[in-house]
């Protein structure tokens, strides 16, 4: 059982995301930069150049250091990067889930709370 | 009576996951529009011109926040929205509020849009804005305000705090005068991260909570199980020496 102080500063939604879904996902005001000098935002944007240990990085930044941080949203096609991440990771808080992107509609095949169910019913 | 536990928690298993397709299905509509949207503004957008990172505000602050509503068994996500008021607090108002202002703001917007149709404005207009956004929308709304008001001289005393709130605005990053498409798609953001996305985030913590109890179940009936093939066990080689 989870206590309080684990989620009573959890309010905000991170994203890690190709560029229009952040855009998409900000426009919706779950953008936030903390004050200077630390000056740090809950989103990254990916692109093709953008190396799978910044993803990683972020991922553990949004999930383990920073205690802020509520819902981390992903796109399940960045998630695939960092599977093994993704699948590892069993906290509470914050939660994660994969939403699609632009270019990769959503794949149930890849979706980890299906494949959690399959698991569930021994497939 | 294990077994009669574990059907029961596999048919409330089975309703969180009928709920989470079908959620998922509603993200996913949302998102596909939301992206056809976004697509059609930036089609739409002047040469060069990109609704992207390069338009954020640096000094972004959140509008829409997480509340985690403690419960007996698993905690319940809700997103709601946040005004921040004079002293810069955080104040909270219900989703439906927020939606009925977005809604209103968006009724304002696309009366402005009917008469620049010219495309999104460019960064001049945000610069002629200044620090507090929307100044110049805010300044014809006062104007269609009874003229009572403006006698008094009590006006840039009311108009100021909301002058104030609408600089929150994300889309404000993209100029004062913004396409339909891009306030389309802020609805649309605006529905997927404040009622579908809290909800699907629940129904996991949900599923993993009776998951837990499903394991633990079916643990206790392997042992019950393997006790009584041990009894039994016993009992026939009794026989046998008997």
């Amino acid at each position: 059982m989870t206590s309080a102080a684990d989620y009573k500063d959890r309010q905000f939604l991170a994203v890690i995301g190709d560029e229009d879904s952040v855009t998409g996902l900000l426009l919706a005001g779950i953008g936030h930069v903390t004050d200077p000098p630390d000056s740090q935002k809950n989103f990254l944007v990916v692109d093709n150049k953008t190396e799978t240990s910044a993803i990683e990085a972020a991922f553990e930044s949004f999930t383990e250091k920073r205690k802020d941080i509520g819902i981390v949203l992903i796109n399940q096609h960045i998630a695939e990067k960092i599977r093994h991440r993704i699948d590892t990771y069993t906290a509470a808080f914050p939660t994660v889930l994969e939403i699609p992107s632009k270019e990769h509609p959503y794949d149930p095949e890849k979706d980890s709370v299906l494949r959690r169910v399959r698991r569930l019913f021994g497939e | 009576m294990e077994e009669r536990t574990i059907d029961h928690l596999l048919e409330q298993y089975l309703h969180l996951l009928h709920e989470y397709t079908s959620l998922r299905a509603e993200l996913n509509k949302l998102q596909a529009g939301l992206y056809q949207n976004l697509a059609r503004a930036n089609f739409a957008a002047e040469r060069g011109m990109r609704y992207g990172q390069d338009q954020y505000d640096d000094r972004m602050q959140a509008s829409r926040r997480v509340v985690v509503l403690p419960s007996s068994v698993c905690p319940t996500f809700e997103v709601v929205k946040v005004d921040d008021d004079d002293d810069g607090a955080a104040v909270t108002t219900t989703e439906k509020t927020a939606q009925a202002s977005v809604s209103k703001s968006e009724a304002v917007a696309s009366e402005e849009g009917k008469v620049a149709q010219g495309g999104p404005n460019s960064r001049e207009g945000e610069a002629a804005e200044g620090p507090e956004g929307g100044e110049g929308m805010k300044e014809e709304e006062a104007a269609a305000e009874p003229i009572a008001s403006s006698v008094k001289g009590t006006e840039p005393k009311t108009s100021e705090p909301k002058a104030k709130k609408n600089s929150n605005d994300p889309l404000r990053w993209f100029g004062l005068i913004t396409p339909m498409p891009l306030r389309q798609a802020q609805a649309q953001s605006v529905q997927a991260v404040g009622d579908i996305v809290p909800r699907l985030v629940s129904i996991n913590a949900e599923m993993a909570q009776v998951e837990i109890e499903v394991r633990r179940a079916r643990k206790k009936r392997a042992k019950a199980e393997a006790a009584a093939r041990k009894s039994e066990d016993v009992a026939s080689k009794e026989d046998v020496a008997v």
